[in-house]
């Protein structure tokens, strides 16, 4: 160590200043930069220059050895920022605030119709563009959002976790109003900006199959359903495929089966139709108590999988 | 002489015989002639024509009239089958809950509903169109029919035993801290009980003391085990209790089928037992509306 300065060539005074004067130019343009950046993702009524100045805002290295800036937004703060500017520029942000953003640093949001229920978003602990958004108080992670690969994906057990059981008691339709935002959200993002999104449990498309965790479901699981459809006074139909079905209110039908049934390994799940195409395995729930409660009690078997490398 | 005789007593065989052929074949061609036309009524009269006879109240006489179905009996699986599209069709509309699965050519099973887990109830017999019901199947609904007039159901008993042996093991569970307690304090007396030295008029007494809180220790600790096993006993309850809810659910469902259709359990078996001559009059009806036309 000794030897090798001993041995770096001395530089005069002028190089030096000059030296100096770089770097803090440098640390000012990357600051400029940032600025601007800053000032497009505030600012812009253009969706995908919005959705580039938030990607480049996505771990920029703001300070340098000469600059440093003492306040600064963090990444999460800028995937929030995105999302309440994206539901701005598209009309559907009544429902939705930033919560405190006189506080820089950790922004939170909320749902006017879900009370004080405040959440916010999370970096992923296995890709630094990736972020769970979730509530505040337990970071269950809702949906997994990653600007830069045009990523949303939503979490099926989480999702339930959180707006059947945490939030029961809350009314249904303040529920599905706060749903209804973020499920929006991602088909403008899906339509407009060309994202990949997996909607799963709010996936209100018919014939979505809603995939069971547990493979195999035993035939008490079916039995409870029966039991408990007819104490609501419904019918649990047997069907060809092996399987069996429900006719609810509003002439919806969830249907119950194995996908592979003329396979060795089986994969049980549930489709749901309906003429409106708007209800999903959740608002199913929500819908119907004593769905929801078969569900609970049978949770181990009947949780709906999400993508297991990025939530896993 | 004798010879003659004999040759004159039978001397019209030849003619009887022919005639008697005739008439077996004039049989066999009708029986084809009805399959070919679809006539079903007409295959029900020469299946059993006395059958037919009585219970159709023809006015035809009421002499009884010869039976040639041996001549084609070993086809009546064949005909079973034949007969059991216009059969069926019929009790579709008539029994709107019964299913029918043919596993073997002629030959069906009834299912009771369409719901998950419908029960089979017995046979259908196209070619006497009768139900053959399981006895047992039937015996429980019929069992239930009755229980309902007393406001009660089929396993209500066992459903409330099990509940209540699983109330009593999950108390057994939540009282465990106090156990632990008093088993603690038992402990605490055996081993005063012990460093006691009783004057011989007391020992009986000590002793007496010491046995006491031994038994009353063993009891605990059976509850104890009693306890710890519980959950699974209480798994296995909630399991045996879901069945019988089940069994419960499909009871309802076909006392609900049945007297949404015929309003009685007594009117549906009052039914069952005119199917026969209730279905060939409706085919009658049907033939004379289409030879109307």
């Amino acid at each position: 160590m000794v030897s090798n300065e001993t041995e770096e060539k001395a530089i005069t005074t002028n190089e030096l200043l000059a030296n100096y004067s770089d770097s803090v130019q440098n640390g000012l343009d990357n600051g400029s930069k940032y600025l601007q950046a800053f000032h497009t993702l505030s600012e812009t009524t253009d969706g995908q220059s919005l959705l580039s100045a938030a990607v480049s805002l996505t771990n920029f290295k703001l300070n340098s050895d000469f600059v440093t800036f003492p306040h600064q937004f963090s990444d999460e703060d800028v995937q929030l920022i995105f999302f309440e500017r994206l539901l701005s520029l598209s009309g559907i942000e009544n429902n939705f605030r930033i919560s405190n953003p006189q506080r820089v640093q950790k922004l939170l949001c909320k749902f006017d119709s879900l009370g004080d229920q405040t959440f916010t978003f999370t970096k992923s602990t296995k890709n630094s563009d990736g972020f769970f958004f979730g509530p505040t108080l337990n970071n269950r992670p809702l949906f997994y959002l990653n600007l830069k690969n045009k990523e949303l994906m939503f979490h099926g057990a989480s999702l339930i976790e959180y707006f059947v059981v945490d939030l029961e008691g809350l009314e249904i339709d303040a529920i599905k109003n706060a749903l209804e935002l973020l499920t929006k959200a991602a088909a403008i993002l899906k339509e407009n900006f060309g994202f990949k999104i997996d909607f799963n449990v709010l996936d209100g498309v018919n014939g979505e199959f809603y995939q069971f965790a547990a493979g195999a479901l035993s035939e008490d699981v079916m039995d409870e359903l029966f039991v408990k459809s007819a104490e609501n006074h419904f019918v649990l139909m047997a069907e060809d495929n092996g399987g069996a079905s429900l006719t609810l209110g509003n002439g919806t039908k969830m249907t119950v089966y194995d996908a592979n049934q003329n396979g060795n390994r089986p994969k049980w799940g549930a489709t749901i139709r309906d003429d409106q195409q708007n209800e999903n395995w959740l608002y199913l729930l929500l819908d119907y108590p004593f769905i929801k409660k078969w569900y609970l009690n049978n949770q181990k078997q009947l949780e709906i999988l999400s993508n297991q490398f990025i939530f896993g | 002489m004798e010879r003659q005789m004999e040759t004159d007593q039978f001397s019209q065989n030849d003619t009887i015989l022919s005639s008697a052929l005739n008439e077996k074949m004039q049989y066999l061609n009708d029986l084809n002639d009805s399959v070919k036309n679809g006539d079903d009524l007409q295959i029900y009269q020469l299946m059993d024509p006395n059958r037919y006879a009585n219970e159709l109240a023809t006015e035809e006489t009421e002499k009884s009239q010869t039976d040639h179905f041996g001549l084609a009996s070993d086809l009546t699986a064949q005909l079973s089958h034949h007969l059991s599209n216009k059969l069926i069709d019929y009790l579709g509309a008539t029994y709107p809950f019964f299913y029918y699965h043919e596993y073997e050519l002629g030959k069906f099973h009834i299912y009771f509903g369409n719901w998950w887990d419908h029960r089979m109830f017995g046979e259908l017999d196209p070619i006497n169109v009768r139900f053959n019901f399981d006895d047992n199947a039937y015996q429980m609904l019929s069992k239930s029919f009755q229980l309902e007039a007393e406001n009660r159901r089929v396993n209500d008993d066992t459903m409330q035993k099990l509940g209540d042996e699983n109330e009593r093991i999950t108390k057994l569970i939540s009282e465990q801290d106090q156990r632990d307690k008093r088993k603690e304090e038992i402990r605490e007396q055996l081993k005063e009980n012990q460093e006691k030295s009783p004057m011989p008029w007391e020992a009986g007494k000590v002793k007496e003391e010491r046995q006491r809180l031994n038994d009353e220790m063993l009891k605990l600790t059976q509850i104890d085990e009693e306890a710890t096993g519980g959950r699974s006993t209480i798994k296995e309850n909630e399991n045996k209790i879901l069945a019988l809810s089940k069994e419960e659910t499909i009871l309802s469902l076909e006392k609900q089928n049945i007297r949404a259709t015929f309003g009685s359990f007594d009117a549906f078996i009052e039914n069952n037992n005119n199917l026969y001559t209730k279905y060939l009059q409706s085919l009658s009806k049907e033939s004379q509306v289409s030879d109307g036309e």
